[in-house]
């Protein structure tokens, strides 16, 4: 008994010797910041907005970038193109037999989301950070443009969306009970976000040169005025075009070919713009399309090629100033580059022989190595030419015709293209609408315009594509393109399945669909 | 130093004096009259004993009156009163009367009959007849409710062992190892140990037993006792062996075949061919090109042992090298243990154990899969006129089907990795009575790997490019100790009542440190000497390193009494704090209980045959604290961002964190009984499992429309696993034969029994190929990761049938199918199919699986095979999403063409071919893919040769073979899938590399 007396008191002497311990117990997290602690001063606050900007054309080529390129390939104006691989998850988009859990569609959606809780968390924390009022209004306003800019970019692609509008919300567990919100709740948020960033942004004057590419009032002006544009609100539309146009903020590039050349990504007719540039330090700073949609033969992939189709249309206008600084040819030397004389198109791996000469860097132009993200450039969202569109199209819908035809004229004139001043009508309409797709030709516009387009209350898209489809008549019957009738392992009859019961909307990814536990219902069709 | 207080503490508390009035000498043998050194000679209650020496001797002052006790494993314990005699010859009896095995338990060890848990031992000879090079595929089979699942062929690959299934979600599911006490890093492999250094390993399998280990030990508990020297002459062992590991062939199609298939899939689409068949022969056969038909593997193994009275030596050194099946890939490892006993007194003892560990190994690419799926039209090698101007990193031809050419791989990988280890354990032993003992251990763990990778610049095609050749450099170092400060009492008292008390505090600290550096631009694409991070001349040079401390304070305390051998009782309690958890729930109380009955001590008991009837129950309560080192935090990320022609720096947030985060816990029941018959030749042995996991951790992906980046740490609920094992063994010895035969059947099943809110379905196993559906679901009072997806009902043998599958109102469920495509069941008859119709299709668990040993011996020559399988599981064949369609214009099995639904073969597994798939066949999960997984296996098979040779103990000659025969129905590659996560992973093959078949010869030589 005494030996358990003494063996207990042993172990009570062990216990108190290894009793304060908090040394030991105490070992926080090393290298990493908080987000409770992050906030604490200015450059913090800036730091944490230009992460929402990072989430505009994603990290890299494949979160958001590749879906708006696949985007374009799902219309008449380029093929999938890369016919040395294709690849179905690709190819099935761009011909409508669109297979709902593609990985662009999934990555699209989720990258834009964490773009808008980057924006939300920006929202709810900056108003508590010590900073002189006026940046923190700025700052504000900025995260406000680019939510409305992912929500815009969400609805034009998927339809109604689910809407979360603050950080507390994703706190709450009723977040995991959200479901779509109508397409018209979400262009009213848009609206909402657009105009609050319109009253606390600086125009781009008031930026400092290291500023540029901050979002600006005319951005979100311009933005609301396309808003406006895609849901037929005419007159609003026309009257926020023309409130940029008259800001004298912008003025069209005076030579077309300037726009995407490199260091002008700010240039006088950028609106918002994401800037590539080269510094090998760090990953991803440079642009990816150059590489992404490079020819197969000029160290490219080769992925949507421009079309014949489109080539047409710019012949049919004699519009070669832009034909030349859109569309590269197989065989021909290349625009603004005098070091290629015969361009290295690769038809028989490639569908259509032709490149998009917006997204080529010239030899001179590229770092060495020319590495995909390390491409100097500009990605261009909004410009003068297509907010003097949307002013020209809104007019013309608003019975202003005069104003349609006069701003139809502006950009026509830069490109050295006569107007015909007394088109009126539906000829005027088709003119506009022509000409929108000239000047933006291959700036990833092009379906949006044609599924929101309509002649006597049919998309537009369903009179191009599907069995009898303008495009796919011109492909299958008309077309007499020696590289596109000839490289048939992309076959000719691309966009005959499209169903506007079907295609008018993307599906939304069933990833979603599971994680919501069937929340989030499919669009219908997929 | 606080140990060395406590020393003094301890050795001040007692004063002794030693009555020294009588030498008394004599010598201890055994019952053939060979002498036994090492036995313990003690004057009863007194702390004055004695060991014999290697001749067995002993000499020892007593009282006159004194009574002398002595002692040694194995052998009864004999108590001899002195009367004042001056020579005392002993004779030890070998101890029959129960399995007298002595158990490692954690922080002691006790006789097989002192423990009422659920503890597996394996002694040492097992394991190093194995001639494996990881000890824990020498536990296959061997231990009732022990699995373990082979990570494919692979050199250096571990086995992952799991006890009693998996409690817990992530990753990590590996048991605790524990090494002569002290307890490993976590993550520690069984590569750590040599198995020839391994004397017994005692596997802790329910909570009872391993409660002592806290909440480190919610996957099991595996001790490790390593050798020890024994005093007498020297015994040098030399063990060598060489063997050969190859695959079997897979057959995929030939150029033709393939064409034949890429060509149908276009034809059946109305599209035109893609190729001419008279443009190519047979193609390239890429598996020639890849793999090499025979790896070599080599291990060779020395040892020494000895010692006199008061030091004792045990040493070995061993070296490990196995290639891969790759030109690129292997491992090598170098070992040694030097482990010492040091008799400082009669009272204290020191042990000090060092053990250094190099490895120098060649990551194995995972190619089998690449070698398959890419198409044999691809030749390996452009033609000499195209190699032009390319360096030797480019003059691989390009595939069209994105598959990047396996050749080419294995000519640009370049890794290299180098492991240091030591381990060194010390250990004192301070007796402060004969009864009551202290114990104080250090066990240190240093460890460096460095890795390097180069990359060559290369140039094979636009999307495979590397423009500039970089090279990555990281060092990792850890530091872990281990400090056990015990005291013990054990103590027999008035013969029947067995007392055995033990209390602790223990200290648990691993230290990680990390530095990384890259570097693009180096001077040669091929002088290796100038792949260093000092001779890069590019413009990109990065820097990563971070460093992490985790902690754990302990205290345990353990009692076991047991009443004249029929009735035990163990208890125990350890404390843990951890440093992982912030300090409102740092701590952890972890409990167990357990009781046994052995029946057959009971004097009402009396049977001829029975000798050994034992029941036994246990509970106890277990922790994980292995979780997300910053799961709770809110963590920023940084990025880079262009704004007016700079780069600048962008914030974000990286990780959402979950303030609310708790330890796993598991408790767990365990009810069984051991059975022994005509004098324990044949054995039995029962257990049956309830065990809860609680606050099961995940990381739980959110919807993505929340903006939460990755997945979060959270609680989602408790899984409930119940589970028979059961061991059944025969061991007879005739004249010249001996037989051993040991089955082993288990059966676990886990299911969901309750689930947080947010987390009412589980979903695992993301297939990107599948559209990113999760194709493994978990749902309340369901099995846990069952497989889901649409369920076929055959194929569409004509259009009638195309016609007729609609919804009650006429609705086509499936417009886009043609003759010749799957036919999915509309379960809710909406005539859409949609996630409403996704139905369970299987199940992972097995129904059972176990293991076979047979070991027999006929005079010179011995003879021993190992079989396991598992039995009643199904598997998620990922290959099958590929190689039975082209998707993507990846090559086929051969003989596709014959198992493809055409016109004239309608009853065809495998729906036609087509590219558009515009049915979605291999679009969408469906039970096309699930398949029974049930197989039986010759892990292991074993001759050996006894033959004589003047001047050695022992020599022995073996030829081995393992994974010789494989018996399944399963079509894929390998039936034993790797197992990920109870939830994500088990059951899902995504054909890593095989298991390869071993040939080994070997010699077995002792001196």
């Amino acid at each position: 008994m005494k030996k358990i007396v003494l063996f207990l008191t042993i172990i009570t002497a062990l216990v108190f010797v290894g009793c304060d311990k908090e040394d030991f117990l105490d070992q926080p997290v090393q290298g990493k910041q908080t987000l409770d602690d992050f906030f604490s001063n200015a450059q913090n606050a800036e730091n944490f907005i230009n992460g929402i900007y990072r989430k505009i054309n994603g990290e890299s080529w494949w979160q958001v970038n590749f879906q708006r390129q696949i985007n374009e390939m799902a219309t008449d104006d380029n093929w999938a193109g890369n016919t040395e691989q294709p690849r179905p998850d690709i190819f099935g988009i761009a011909q409508y037999n669109v297979f709902p859990g593609s990985t662009y569609f999934n990555s699209f959606w989720e990258s834009h989301y964490i773009g808008i809780t980057r924006a939300n968390i920006a929202l709810d924390r900056i108003p508590g950070v010590e900073i002189d009022l006026e940046k923190k209004e700025q700052y504000l306003g900025e995260a406000k443009f680019i939510r409305a800019f992912f929500y815009f970019d969400l609805v034009r692609n998927f339809g109604g969306v689910p809407i979360v509008s603050s950080y507390n919300e994703i706190l709450d567990p009723s977040i995991n009970d959200k479901t779509r919100a109508s397409v018209e709740d979400v262009y009213a948020f848009v609206e909402a976000d657009l105009k609050e960033a319109i009253g606390s942004l600086p125009r781009k004057s008031e930026y400092a040169p290291t500023d540029l590419g901050r979002a600006t009032k005319g951005a979100a002006q311009s933005l609301l005025a396309k808003v406006y544009l895609y849901q037929e609100k005419w007159d609003k539309a026309q009257t926020m075009a023309k409130t940029v146009m008259d800001s004298g903020e912008y003025a069209l590039e005076p030579d077309f070919a300037n726009l995407y050349k490199v260091g002008f990504a700010h240039g006088v007719e950028s609106i918002f713009a994401v800037e590539f540039i080269n510094n090998p330090t760090f990953s991803e700073v440079g642009g990816q399309f150059p590489i992404t949609n490079g020819s197969r033969g000029d160290r490219g992939w080769g992925w949507g090629s421009p079309t014949s189709d489109l080539e047409n249309a710019f012949l049919s206008e004699g519009d070669n100033i832009r034909l030349r600084s859109t569309i590269i040819k197989h065989g021909e030397p290349v625009f603004g580059d005098p070091e290629v004389s015969e361009f290295d198109g690769i038809p028989s791996e490639n569908k259509s022989g032709r490149t998009n000469r917006k997204y080529y860097t010239p030899l001179a132009d590229r770092p060495e190595p020319y590495a995909r993200g390390q491409i100097p450039g500009q990605y261009i969202h909004l410009r003068l030419a297509d907010v003097i569109l949307i002013h020209a199209e809104a007019a013309y819908f608003n019975d202003d015709e005069t104003s349609a035809r006069n701003s139809m004229k502006l950009v026509r004139d830069r490109v050295g293209l006569d107007t015909n001043m007394s088109l009126s009508g539906t000829a005027l309409r088709d003119a506009i609408w022509k000409e929108r797709r000239l000047e933006l030709a291959l700036e990833q516009q092009r379906l949006y315009d044609i599924r929101r387009q309509k002649i006597n209350g049919v998309p537009r898209i369903a009179l191009i594509l599907g069995p009898n489809g303008s495009f796919v008549k011109y492909n299958t019957e008309e077309s007499t393109d020696p590289f596109e009738t000839t490289n048939l392992k992309e076959s000719q009859d691309s966009g005959a399945l499209f169903d506007p019961n079907i295609h008018m909307l993307w599906p939304i990814p069933p990833e979603e669909i599971q994680l919501s536990r069937g929340n989030i219902k499919q669009n219908p069709g997929y | 130093m606080k140990q060395i207080i406590l020393i003094i503490l301890g050795v001040l508390s007692f004063s002794f004096t030693a009555e020294a009035q009588n030498i008394i000498e004599g010598t201890i043998t055994d019952s053939q009259g060979q002498p036994i050194p090492g036995v313990n000679v003690i004057e009863k209650n007194t702390v004055n004993g004695v060991a014999s020496d290697f001749d067995g001797n002993y000499t020892i002052s007593t009282r006159n009156n004194a009574i002398l006790v002595f002692s040694y494993i194995g052998y009864k314990t004999q108590e001899i009163s002195v009367n004042s005699r001056s020579k005392i010859p002993v004779i030890m009896v070998t101890d029959n009367a129960k399995l007298d095995e002595v158990v490692v338990i954690g922080y002691g060890s006790v006789e097989k009959d002192k423990i009422a848990t659920s503890i597996a031992s394996i002694d040492g000879e097992e394991i190093s007849k194995q001639v494996a090079s990881n000890a824990a595929e020498a536990l296959q089979g061997k231990a009732a409710g022990v699995q373990v699942l082979s990570s494919g062929g692979s050199p250096g690959a571990s086995p992952r062992i799991l006890v009693r299934g998996v409690t817990t979600i992530l990753g990590n599911s590996s048991p605790l190892i524990v090494v002569d006490g002290v307890l490993q890093p976590s993550g520690t492999s069984l590569n750590a140990v040599n198995p020839q250094d391994i004397s017994s390993m005692d596997i802790l399998k329910d909570a009872a037993a391993s409660a002592i280990y806290g909440s480190r030990a919610s996957n099991g508990v595996i001790l490790i006792t390593t050798k020890r020297g024994k005093s007498g002459k020297p015994v040098v062992n030399f063990d060598f062996n060489y063997g050969v590991q190859g695959w079997d062939r897979i057959a995929v199609a030939d150029a033709q075949e393939y064409i034949s298939v890429i060509n149908t899939r276009r034809i059946n689409d109305g599209t035109a061919p893609l190729y001419n068949p008279e443009d190519y022969g047979a193609g390239t056969d890429w598996w020639n090109e890849v793999v090499e038909d025979f790896a070599p593997v080599v291990n060779a193994n020395l040892r020494a042992s000895g010692g006199s009275e008061k030091i004792k030596y045990g040493a070995s050194v061993s070296f490990f090298d196995q290639q891969s099946n790759y030109n690129k890939g292997y491992y090598q490892r170098v070992t040694g243990r030097f482990n010492i006993d040091f008799e400082l007194s009669d009272r204290v003892t020191l042990k000090q154990d060092i053990s250094p560990r190099f490895e120098s190994y060649e990551n194995t690419p995972n190619l089998l899969f690449n070698t398959l799926r890419i198409d044999p039209l691809t030749p390996v090698y452009v033609s000499q006129s195209e190699r032009v101007g390319r360096n030797e990193y480019s003059i691989f031809g390009l595939s069209e089907n994105l598959v990047p050419n396996p050749v080419a791989q294995l000519a640009r990988q370049f890794t290299e990795n180098k492991f240091f280890g030591l381990f060194s354990n010390t250990q004192l032993n301070f007796k402060i009575t004969p009864d009551i003992t202290f114990t104080s251990q250090l066990g240190l763990n240093v460890t460096s790997l460095t890795w390097e990778v180069f990359n060559p610049e290369y140039f094979i095609g636009p999307n495979r490019q590397n423009e500039i050749n970089n090279y990555t450099k990281n060092v990792t170092q850890n530091f872990d100790y281990v400090v056990n400060n015990t005291i013990a009492f054990d103590k027999t008292i008035n013969k029947k009542h067995y007392l055995n008390l033990l209390g602790g505090i223990l200290f648990d600290s691993e230290n990680t440190n990390y530095l990384r550096g890259y570097a693009d631009g180096l001077p040669s694409n091929t002088d290796q000497n100038l792949w260093q991070l000092d001779a890069a001349e590019g413009e990109t040079i990065r820097a990563s390193g971070n460093q992490g401390t985790q902690n754990i304070l302990s205290g345990v305390f353990r009692t076991i009494y047991s009443y004249d051998r029929k009735y035990t009782i163990n208890a125990s309690v350890r404390v843990d704090q951890s440093s992982r958890f912030p300090k409102e729930n740092r701590i952890g109380i972890f409990s167990s209980a357990s009781f046994a009955w052995d029946v057959d001590s009971e004097d009402f008991f009396k049977s001829e045959t029975v000798n050994n009837l034992r029941l036994k129950i246990g509970i106890g309560e277990v922790g994980n604290q292995n979780i997300n080192r910053d799961g709770a935090d809110f963590t920023i990320g940084s990025d880079d961002y262009v704004l007016g022609g700079q780069r600048v720096v962008s914030n974000f947030l990286g990780q959402f964190g979950n303030p609310n985060l708790k330890w796993e816990t598991v408790k767990d029941k365990n009810f069984g009984f051991d059975l022994g018959v005509f004098n324990n030749e044949l054995t039995l042995s029962a257990e049956y499992y309830i065990k809860t996991s609680e606050d099961l951790l995940n990381q739980v992906e959110l919807p993505n429309y929340t903006g939460v980046p990755g997945t979060v740490a959270q609680n989602v609920g408790s899984v409930e696993s119940k589970g028979i094992d059961i061991a059944l063994g025969y061991n007879k010895k005739w004249n010249d034969f001996t037989l051993g035969l040991n089955l082993t059947v288990s059966s676990n099943e886990s299911k969901a029994v309750e689930l947080a809110p947010g987390n009412e379905l589980i979903l695992g196993q993301r297939r990107p190929t599948l559209g990113n559906r999760f194709v493994k679901i978990t749902e309340l009072g369901e099995v846990v990761g069952l497989f889901q997806g649409y369920k076929t009902d055959g194929i569409f043998q004509n259009q009638t049938e195309l016609n007729s599958h609609t919804s009650e109102n006429g609705k086509v469920v499936q417009p886009n199918a043609q003759v010749g495509d799957l036919r999915f069941v509309d379960q809710n008859g909406d005539g859409q199919l949609n996630d409403e119709d996704l139905v369970t299709l299987g199940n992972p668990f097995p129904d059972f699986f176990g293991g076979l040993n047979l070991n027999m011996q006929y005079k010179k020559i011995d003879l021993s095979m190992q079989w396991y399988g598992t039995f009643g599981n199904d598997v998620y064949n990922g290959n099958l999403e590929y190689i039975r369609a082209g998707t993507q214009n990846l090559n086929v099995l051969a003989g596709t063409t014959d198992v493809v639904w055409t016109p004239t073969n309608t009853d065809a597994k495998f729906p036609r071919l087509t590219e558009l798939d515009r049915n979605g066949n291999y679009k969408n999960p469906s039970d096309l893919f699930i398949e029974d997984g049930s197989y039986l296996r010759l892990r292991n098979i074993q001759l050996g040769y006894n033959f004589d040779v003047k001047g050695f103990q022992k020599c022995r000659f073996y030829v081995s073979g393992q994974n010789l025969i494989t018996i399944t129905d399963y079509s894929g590659f390998d039936p034993e899938v790797q197992s990920g996560g109870i939830i994500d992973g088990l059951g899902v093959d995504f054909g890593r590399n095989p298991v390869s078949k071993t040939y080994l010869l070997g010699l077995n030589l002792t001196l």
